[in-house]
């Protein structure tokens, strides 16, 4: 029997009505300017949440959640099944080219300002999928279960408390309880495994229809300007330079997972001592710091205090920042720019501090 | 259908019962689930430890004991009476060591110290540690939190 691919396609099409997503693809157009390079960013973060995706569903059917199985679960996965350890390491490093390419995209569209009008709902998705990606390598972290994580989980959890009421209200629904135990693993591996990845697909799903409706970016001042900025079809040209840059960063991950895999230590003791050298992810660092320069207690309240509603006023001012930045060309535009270029130094700087 | 001098119409009154009533439902299912996220598993009230392996002590000695899901910290002052303490730091939670050369108890994460009385004397740390109350009773050492009574 023959298949008529065309009635078949029609009969599909019928059904599902997707002839306007393929039009639309192929007529959809990407600007062409000095700046266009940054519009890799956001699809480059998707080739890597795609990897963190299939590594993370390879690490779970073996990973154990568990007080007495988390650390040896790992151990087996490492050691006895094939190439358990490349594995591991490409899911730990794609979580840091992740996080660190959500940052450049951030700061990307900091600086070109492309969240002005109309574009402000896409800013604060982004801003959500920023948290939530953050909150993703905080959850992981615990998993492998050894005293270091243990400790940095046990610290990270405590934060809240700082916050009178509420604060202990989040830190017993973070860790299960008063403590950080064996529920608390349980529970990250869920947060990890299960309600983030709904989460983050619920507000990725909104920030790329939101892109698709608004359509790329140009540069204000060609916007000012009305000038016609020349455009690349989406398809196939700009998906062919996508394709190649996605290459090339696949190689630099296997590269650099193959040369450093992360180590395993021993298992997670509650009642040892925490270890020396206890410190958050990379991309938390910065944030540990501040706490760290608050003196333990300012007049009435605790330096903790003050240092988390100060993180937590920054968040929330980045979170609106389109609403701030109102007129982007103007004086107080140039400050937001100078204002970010700020909070860079400012980040690396006390990351680097934090490891001294 | 508005029947006159009504404020509102009759599809109005009939759309707010409906929501109103499927509200109330929705909201009779959050308190038991708030309660089960929420876990009940809160810090004992006592532990009950065998003296013996504590009745050795030298005095200025230092020993861990289990504190519910955390370490506990017990002392044998000079007239050889016990000590007790919460193991872990009032900086972020972090489990705090006993230093015998130092005579200080200390805490790596972010560098908390605290004196031999439990008092934080440099670091982070903006408390003593939290303090229990010893209770040696025939062959048993209670361990309780303050202002809980022996239990008869
Ligand atoms: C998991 C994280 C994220 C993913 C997967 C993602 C994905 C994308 C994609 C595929 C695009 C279109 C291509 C591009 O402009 O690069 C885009 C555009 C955009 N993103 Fe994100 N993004 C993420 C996080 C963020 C963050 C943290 C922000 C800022 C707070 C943000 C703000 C924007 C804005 C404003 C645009 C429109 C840019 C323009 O039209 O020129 N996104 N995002
Ligand atoms: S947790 Fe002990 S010094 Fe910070």
């Amino acid at each position: 029997m023959k298949i008529d691919m065309k009635k078949f396609a029609a009969w599909f099409d019928d059904r599902l009505a997707l002839t306007p997503i393929f039009k639309y693809m192929t007529k959809k157009e990407v600007p062409q300017h000095e700046h266009s390079f940054w519009y890799y960013t956001g699809s480059s973060i998707l080739l890597f949440l795609f990897i963190q995706i299939v590594t993370g569903i390879m690490l779970a059917l073996y990973y154990k959640p568990t007080l007495e199985g988390a650390t040896d679960s790992i151990g087996r996965i490492m050691t006895e099944l094939p190439l358990g350890w490349l594995v591991r390491s490409v899911h730990s490093w794609s979580s840091t080219f992740m996080i660190a390419l959500v940052m450049i995209h951030l700061l990307a569209i900091w600086f070109t300002k492309s969240y002005r009008k109309p574009r402000e709902a896409t800013w604060m998705t982004g801003m959500m999928l920023l948290v939530v990606s953050m909150v993703f390598g905080f959850t992981g972290y615990l998993l492998p279960w050894d005293d270091l994580s243990l400790s940095a989980t046990k610290v990270g959890t405590n934060i809240p408390m700082a916050i009178p009421v509420v604060g202990k209200w989040v830190t017993q629904f973070l860790r299960g309880g008063d403590d950080v135990t064996g529920d608390t693993l349980t529970r990250f591996f869920l947060f990890h495994v299960c309600i983030l990845p709904l989460v983050i697909f619920a507000i990725l799903v909104v920030h790329i229809l939101l892109v698709q409706k608004e359509g790329m970016s140009v540069p204000l001042k060609d916007e000012i300007a009305k000038k016609k900025v020349p455009a690349l079809p989406f398809w196939p040209n700009f998906i062919l330079r996508e394709v190649v840059i996605w290459l090339v960063l696949l190689g630099i991950l296997l590269t650099i997972s193959l040369m450093f895999a992360p180590s395993l230590e021993l298992t997670a003791d509650l009642m040892a001592p925490a270890p020396e050298g206890v410190k958050p992810e990379w991309y938390f660092l910065f944030l540990f710091q501040t706490l760290k320069i608050f003196p333990a207690n300012m007049g009435p309240v605790t330096g903790e205090f003050v240092a988390v509603v100060l993180i937590l006023i920054a968040v929330v001012a980045i979170f609106f920042l389109p609403f701030i930045d109102n007129k982007p060309e103007g004086k107080k535009g140039k400050i937001i720019a100078y204002l970010g270029v700020a909070g860079v130094i400012y980040a690396i700087v006390f990351s680097i501090w934090s490891l001294l | 259908m508005r029947i006159d001098n009504a404020y509102f119409t009759r599809r109005k009154f009939l759309n707010s019962i409906l929501g109103g009533w499927l509200g109330a439902v929705a909201a009779s299912f959050i308190s038991p689930i708030v309660k089960f996220v929420w876990p009940p598993y809160k810090e004992p009230d006592e532990v009950k430890l065998v003296f013996a392996d504590y009745s050795a002590m030298q005095p200025g000695e230092v020993k861990n004991f289990v504190w519910g899901s955390k370490p506990g910290l017990i002392k044998r002052a000079q007239d050889g009476s016990f000590i007790a303490w919460v193991g872990v730091c009032t900086h972020l939670d972090c489990n705090v060591t006993w230093l015998p050369a130092k005579k200080q108890f200390f805490c790596a994460c972010h560098d908390g110290w605290y004196d031999e009385n439990g008092t934080n004397v440099s670091g982070p740390p903006p408390k003593p540690l939290r303090r229990l109350e010893p209770s040696v009773e025939g062959e048993d050492l209670f361990i309780r939190k303050p202002g809980v009574g022996a239990k008869t």
